[in-house]
């Protein structure tokens, strides 16, 4: 068995603890999500609370305090951001402890635990909002980062693709907000609007390392307190459009490398008997050093370093993306729209389908060994109320065929072409 | 012979043995990972372009990126392609190029020693054309632009370059468009020939492994043409001047707001490689001291709005050079620059605090301890370590038996203003 998942426990109404023991780690991961649906209203309000809660609690009220309190344990790390899971929108922290069987403190879990604790129910307040000087420092601190997301080229034209297709959807919201609901927000709503979530929101914690299951359990009640109300549930995204012809957007910026991204839209739901054949569909075409876009427009054409493709789960697209010279503009976008057209007609071997299906399998047995990814990955399933054995997931990938991936790659329509083009070079 | 060293604080243990010919194994079991992982490096980074091969007179010059533009070349082969090899036993094969070395890796989950003896076989054979060394500029020359689009690279290579007068650490490890067009074919397997010998690499294997079979499994793998070469190979370095070349360097990129690297470079290298190790654990103190997220500096920073949490201190080094850099993005960097000489100068005058050094090492330690979770960390890590001479095992026992003296010592020869650099990508728009 790959991993020992020792259930899970209800620690309130919508509260859950899942314990993942294993002893071959040096550190005990802790996690939380919770779960909100991506809205316009909300997305820049959770990722304002992402700025906050790392940033001091009531008894180390500081940021300067609390780092100095987290570097006394050993160097222990805690963080909080938000994700984007499709159209949810996922607040979350983690805290990484080393094993105290490694340092010299032996109720380090318990003092992780209850700083934990104190970042999630006791941050600073006064009168009834956030403490308004760090408020205002971080709501600033947000303005750079959704400012700054322009500064990595390469993820932006993944992003922009991504929105510029979903434009009239919610997966279109940016995981860090904007800046219009950024420069409404105040400290007393941003609290309100915290305590709200808090007592209404879907929460999972995780813990990843060498524990005890009664012991940790013990701890987590102990430690960890709620007020909880009704909890809301979330609904499921809608993954179809209409598309009556591809659109094509371009952005300018003065650059030295033109960006390609292809937005298709899968039409397979994730709980699909299909899935796994997108998924294989995908890494052929673009998931590694043997995938089809790769051997071409790489290797064959010497037209770009990197080029890949990936599907997201949730909102069932595939992005293709490419960074090239601007000039090659429509001889790439030709060559991936050939490629996909012809993987669609079935032009793949029995020896594609089974190395992509080992890269896939190697990469799931492998986040067994990164706490933080198995964390999020055991996650995704939640949020997909899939939690499986990674033996069960390993045997649905293995009993694709090419008839099936063939069959999921008909159902590939090509929405959006976006290019990240330099300056003074609109395309006609 | 097997010989072996046990940390008693990182309960691990490493097993190592050198071959005849002068290759050295080394591997670090992993009890119940799932993930195999394998490293065959060789010392021949982008710092080499200057050398006298062994039998020979004449320096050898080659242009700029040329230990990068091979690694990228090994992985052609005259039958099937190594990319295809490792594909269908599903594991993920990569490489990498810094100043210093030149890594390929691998990790699997299965069939453990098939992929190890591919790795071991097409690092020894190389299969070089005019035509595929054609094919791959283009290709390079896409990395080139890619990293020309990236600001904090841009930073970091334009403090290099004001930094150093001549030494080759400031070339870009992957060359300029212009360097790599003139790469050839002879001049790639005369870099080969030269560096990629025995007693220039070594392997390098983490993972839940049967040593035993591990160390055949290479031996068996190893041809018959791959030897030591006879004599040493010289590196030549010029001669570089204790001071800075520029104080500031600036650039415009499409960045929102500005980024800055402000970097202070040793002025004494070539220490034996205990001093290495113990000047490279005080100078990462010390920066975590001074400019870390508890520092007095971080949060005057940070509260006045100047920095956000992007701003990182580290420190780099080789036998050859060596230099610290505090980076992050602000709206007024030379203010920032202005406020941590400041600092510098009153940290002179009052000395560092012996709570925050306490504070920092214990930091230090539990971190270096949680960072042999990863594998890939502890391959990379140890590789690039052995290559400067440095057993990483000696890192928590030299960091345990660090003392504020010494630290003291060298944050007063190493943070001197005039040997600083602030380099600065602003917005072009």
């Amino acid at each position: 068995m790959l991993l020992n998942i020792l259930g899970e426990t209800d620690l309130d109404d919508g509260v859950r603890l899942h314990i993942i023991k294993s002893d071959k780690f040096k550190t005990n991961l802790i996690g939380v999500y919770i779960k909100r649906p991506l809205l316009k209203e909300e997305a820049t309000k959770n990722s304002m609370l992402s700025m906050l809660l790392n940033k001091g609690t009531e008894k180390y009220p500081s940021f300067f305090e609390l780092n100095r309190k987290l570097e006394d344990l050993y160097g222990s790390i805690l963080i909080a951001d938000v994700m984007k899971r499709g159209e949810k929108h996922i607040l979350q922290l983690k805290m990484q402890l080393p094993n105290s069987k490694y340092i010299d403190n032996k109720d380090i879990l318990k003092e992780g635990l209850s700083i934990l604790n104190g970042a999630i129910n006791n941050p600073v307040i006064e009168n009834g909002g956030f403490k308004r000087e760090s408020f205002y420092q971080e709501k600033e601190n947000l303005k750079e980062k959704i400012e700054g997301r322009i500064n990595d080229k390469m993820k932006f034209a993944v992003e922009r693709c991504a929105e510029k297709m979903c434009e009239d959807e919610n997966y279109s919201i940016y995981e860090y907000g904007s800046l219009e609901e950024l420069e409404k927000l105040e400290e007393k709503e941003l609290y309100n609007y915290y305590q709200r979530i808090l007592s209404t929101s879907p929460i999972d914690f995780f813990i990843v390392g060498n524990v005890e299951e009664e012991e940790v359990k013990g701890l987590f009640k102990e430690y960890m307190k709620f007020q909880r109300e009704d909890i809301i549930t979330i609904p499921r995204e809608n993954i179809y459009k209409d598309i009556s012809e591809v659109k094509e957007v371009e952005d300018n910026f003065n650059i030295n490398q033109g960006k390609l991204t292809l937005g298709y839209r899968t039409n397979i739901p994730y709980d699909s008997d299909l899935y796994q054949s997108s998924i294989l569909f995908s890494s052929i075409l673009g998931g590694g050093p043997n995938s089809k876009l790769f051997k071409n427009v790489r290797e064959r054409e010497s037209l770009c370093y990197y080029i890949f493709s990936k599907i997201d789960k949730f909102k069932s697209i595939m992005l293709v993306s490419s960074g090239i010279e601007f000039e090659n503009f429509q001889k790439t976008r030709d060559l991936i729209q050939e490629e996909v057209d012809s993987l669609k007609e079935g032009n793949f071997t029995e020896d594609d389908i089974e190395i992509a299906k080992k890269s896939i399998i190697t990469s799931i047995k492998s986040l067994t060994d990164t706490p933080n990814i198995l964390m999020d990955f055991l996650y995704s399933q939640i949020l997909s109320d899939s939690l499986d054995d990674i033996e069960n997931i390993i045997s649905k990938i293995e009993a694709v065929n090419k008839e099936s991936i063939m069959e999921a790659g008909k159902k590939f329509e090509l929405d959006t072409i976006y290019f990240l083009n330099k300056e003074g070079e609109g395309r006609q | 012979m097997e010989r072996e060293i046990y940390s008693d604080i990182l309960k691990e243990k490493i097993y190592f043995r050198k071959l005849d010919n002068g290759l050295e194994i080394f591997i670090l079991p992993k009890k119940g990972y799932t993930k195999k992982f394998a490293i065959f490096g060789t010392r021949y980074g982008s710092i080499d372009n200057r050398f006298i091969i062994p039998g020979e007179k004449k320096v050898t010059d080659v242009p700029q990126g040329i230990a990068h533009f091979l690694e990228h070349k090994l992985f052609e082969s005259e039958e099937e392609g190594v990319f295809a090899r490792f594909s269908k036993l599903g594991s993920n094969v990569n490489a990498y190029t810094n100043f210093n070395s030149t890594c390929y890796l691998f990790s699997c989950t299965d069939k453990f020693h098939e992929n190890l003896s591919i790795l071991i076989d097409f690092v020894q054979s190389p299969y070089l054309t005019d035509e595929n060394v054609e094919k791959e500029k283009g290709i390079i020359e896409q990395e080139i632009r890619m990293y020309e689009d990236n600001p904090n690279w841009k930073v970091f290579f334009n403090g290099l370059k004001a930094m150093y007068h001549n030494h080759p650490v400031k070339i870009d490890i992957a060359g300029t468009v212009d360097s790599i067009y003139r790469i050839t074919k002879d001049e790639l397997y005369r870099c080969y020939n030269s560096f990629y010998v025995p007693n220039n690499m070594v392997v390098f294997v983490v993972g839940d492994v049967d040593r035993e079979k591990t160390y055949s499994t290479i031996e068996e793998s190893l041809k018959s043409t791959y030897k030591k070469l006879e004599g040493e190979i010289e590196r030549i370095l010029p001669h570089e001047p204790i001071d800075v070349r520029e104080k500031s360097i600036e650039e415009k990129l499409s960045v929102s707001m500005s980024l800055f690297n402000i970097s202070f470079k040793n002025t004494d290298n070539f220490l034996e490689e205990k001093e290495l190790l113990r000047r490279d654990i005080e100078t990462k103190v010390i920066l975590d001291m001074v400019f870390g997220k508890s520092s007095r500096l971080y949060k005057r920073l940070y509260e006045d709005g100047l920095i956000n949490e992007n701003f990182e201190s580290e420190y780099t080094f080789d036998v050859s050079y060596g230099h610290s850099i505090i980076g992050g993005e602000s709206k007024d960097p030379n203010r920032i620059y202005d406020i941590l000489c400041q600092e510098i100068k009153s940290i002179k005058r009052d000395g560092l605090n012996r709570e925050d050094f306490e504070r920092i090492k214990k930091k230090s330690i539990g971190q270096h301890i949680s960072s042999y979770n990863s594998v890939e960390f502890i391959a990379n890590t140890f590789t690039s370590y052995y290559f400067k001479g440095i057993n990483l095992f000696d890192y928590i026992i030299e960091l345990q038996n660090l003392d504020l003296e010494r630290v003291s010592e060298r944050f007063n020869n190493h943070f001197d203003l005039d040997k600083s650099v602030l380099s600065l990508i602003n917005p072009n728009n």
